[in-house]
């Protein structure tokens, strides 16, 4: 053992560090972007889930609990009317409701009161505060009616997913489609940044194939790829892991298919900005962590800063994994007008994503 | 057409990248059917040269006319073959899917199996690429470029780092094909090789600075040597 040696090796690694400005930013500006957001996300979530209420109990006891779930930090609450619920729960602006029935405040003489709680379902993370504020509201009632015991049974229904849904059933329909797009934006970008670096691309260019051909072959070559890939995915999730879903089988498919295009697409254009396989992994945690943070996936969208929501509006990763959800636990189809809106916008960033990839061929031959 | 008795007319262009001059006013001229030597230290010129005939570049100024066309244009590449310097191949296909795929793509069906019998690899024609020698690479390479029947062949470098033995060998492919009314356009640093070109162009800091036979060449310069003849004319270039 030579210390002179060793000190050689260490010496080189570090000189060669000094000249690779890339991999220097990617050690110390990545971890705190990352961790910034991430910070960001769990500490700076102000917005509590939206809970309308409708009370309708003409006696005290419904008019002292919609008070104390109006004063609860827990959730953001309004009253509405329970005919409106199942709607408004629908088109998201509401993340549960609880309605008060007319003989409220006898329950609570005869000892036994029952509010309704309608969930929304797909959030698990939602229902917890939802149930807790209302849990502290009846508490609060209990306190100022001492002695005699009243019991709480809450009436809880879910929209969607039902009694046996669960966290994995939530990530797992926002994971089958983040694998797919992960792993084919991984094979892509090595794949092409190959073509680059070994010579073949430069042979390419100077073959009678045009750059569309190009571009298109790649795109179906990983297509199919991906699409095998769902199916294993797909069998493993609904057969082993029995995730919940709602949807049909083929949906799911063509939403995957367009972010395995966009997946493709994405690699090709990154790989511009790359010159070894060593950069190109470097972007995943430039592109891809931030996307998986923003996307929905673990941190429901809503739930974000103001400031953050803007920036998941502009990630195709968020429609495509709030697409997944749609199907896998709502059971949409095309027909839905928020299914039509995600892949909608999933494609135009697939559209975006082929200009630019194509433009990057013309660069770098020119 | 007086400029179609050129396979290749290259008039004064220019190319630059960034401040670096690579060309500067070349002009280049290949008669059908023959083997041009491109001759030149590194850094001369030569690669930006084929690059720019097989419009993979396109000239600051001057024009690059190709087999009658003007240049860039995709679909006269179909007649045209390029070797880049480097073994440009996909390494985990085997000899045969790589031949068929740039047959593929240049538009041929047919042609795979001469190709691999010209540049005698039929024994490591099922062999994966990455598992091949540097020489066997270049010959797989090469039958690449020619795999589609091209009038006119670009080849930049083609025999770096193969043995004397091959590059012999490399060369009657080359006179076979010129035989068959191809076109070779041949670039090389090695001055020994370019005795077996019909003409010779000596690039010098993006400017030809001598055209000719081998024979022209050497009278001008008053050498036997090609070498000497080369740094003889070089120098004046330099002057």
């Amino acid at each position: 053992m030579s210390g002179r040696r060793v000190a050689a090796i260490t010496r080189r690694l570090l000189e060669g560090f000094r000249r690779d400005r890339r991999t220097l930013a990617l050690l110390f500006v990545a971890p705190l972007i990352i961790l910034g957001l991430l910070g960001y996300l769990m500490r700076g979530s102000s917005t509590a889930p939206a809970v309308g209420i409708d009370n309708q109990d003409s006696g005290p006891v419904g008019s002292t609990v919609a008070a104390a779930l109006g004063q609860s930090s827990l959730i953001r609450t309004s009253a509405i009317s329970a005919s409106d619920g199942d709607s408004r729960l629908k088109d998201g602006s509401l993340a549960a409701y609880i309605v008060l029935p007319s003989d409220f405040s006898q329950q609570a003489q005869s000892g036994t009161i029952a509010p309704q709680v309608h969930l929304e379902g797909s959030q698990p993370g939602v229902d917890g505060p939802v149930l807790q504020a209302l849990q502290q509201a009846l508490i609060k009632l209990a306190s100022q009616a001492p002695g005699r015991g009243v019991n709480f049974d809450p009436q809880v229904t879910r929209l969607y997913g039902g009694k046996s849904y669960d966290t994995l059933d939530y990530f797992g329909a926002a994971f089958i489609g983040l694998v797919v797009f992960f792993l084919v934006f991984v094979i892509t970008i090595v794949a092409f940044l190959n073509e680059r670096s070994q010579g073949t691309l430069e042979r390419l260019m100077a073959s009678p194939l045009r750059r569309a051909e190009i571009m298109l072959g790649y795109m179906i070559g990983f297509t199919v790829i991906a699409l095998v890939q769902s199916v294993e995915v797909l069998v493993f999730a609904l057969a082993v892991l029995k995730i919940h879903n709602a949807g049909n089988v083929f949906v799911i498919f063509g939403v995957e298919a367009l972010m395995a295009v966009v997946a493709v697409n994405l690699g090709i254009f990154l790989s511009m900005f790359a010159r070894t396989e060593f950069q190109a992994v470097q972007f995943i945690p430039l592109a891809i962590v931030p996307q998986v943070l923003l996307s929905g996936i673990i941190f429901p969208v809503s739930s974000e800063p103001k400031a953050l929501q803007y920036l998941s509006d502009v990630l195709p990763l968020t429609y495509a994994v709030n697409g997944m959800r749609d199907i896998m636990v709502k059971g949409a189809d095309f027909t839905w007008s928020s299914l039509q809106l995600d892949t909608g916008v999933v494609a135009v960033f697939a559209i975006l994503l082929i200009a630019a990839g194509t433009a990057t061929l013309r660069r770098r031959v020119a | 057409m007086s400029d179609q008795a050129y396979a290749v007319d290259v008039e004064a262009v220019s190319k630059s990248f960034g401040s670096f001059k690579a060309l500067n006013g070349a002009t280049l001229r290949v008669r059908k059917g023959e083997i041009y030597g491109l001759l030149g230290p590194n850094g001369a010129g030569k690669t930006t040269l084929i690059r720019l005939i097989v419009g993979l570049l396109r000239a600051q100024a001057g024009t690059v006319t190709v087999l009658g066309q003007h240049m860039p244009n995709v679909s006269i590449l179909r007649r045209v073959g390029y070797m880049t310097q480097q073994a440009a191949l996909y390494p985990t296909l085997s000899v045969e899917e790589n031949v068929r795929f740039f047959a593929a793509i240049n538009g041929a069906a047919k042609g795979v199996d001469d190709a691999i019998d010209l540049v005698q690899l039929d024994e490591k024609r099922k062999a994966v690429v990455s598992t091949l020698s540097g020489g066997m690479r270049q010959r797989c390479s090469l039958a690449c470029a020619l795999v589609h029947h091209p009038d006119l062949l670009l080849l930049d470098e083609p025999t770096v780092g193969i043995d004397p033995q091959l590059r012999v060998q490399f060369w009657d492919d080359f006179r076979r094909m010129a035989e068959g009314g191809t076109t070779l356009i041949v670039s090389s640093h090695v001055m020994d090789e370019a005795d077996r070109c019909q003409r010779l162009g000596l690039i010098q800091y993006g400017r030809m600075i001598e055209e000719g036979t081998p024979a022209e060449i050497r009278s001008k310069a008053g050498t036997h040597n090609l070498e000497e003849a080369f740094l003889k004319l070089a120098g004046r270039g330099e002057a």
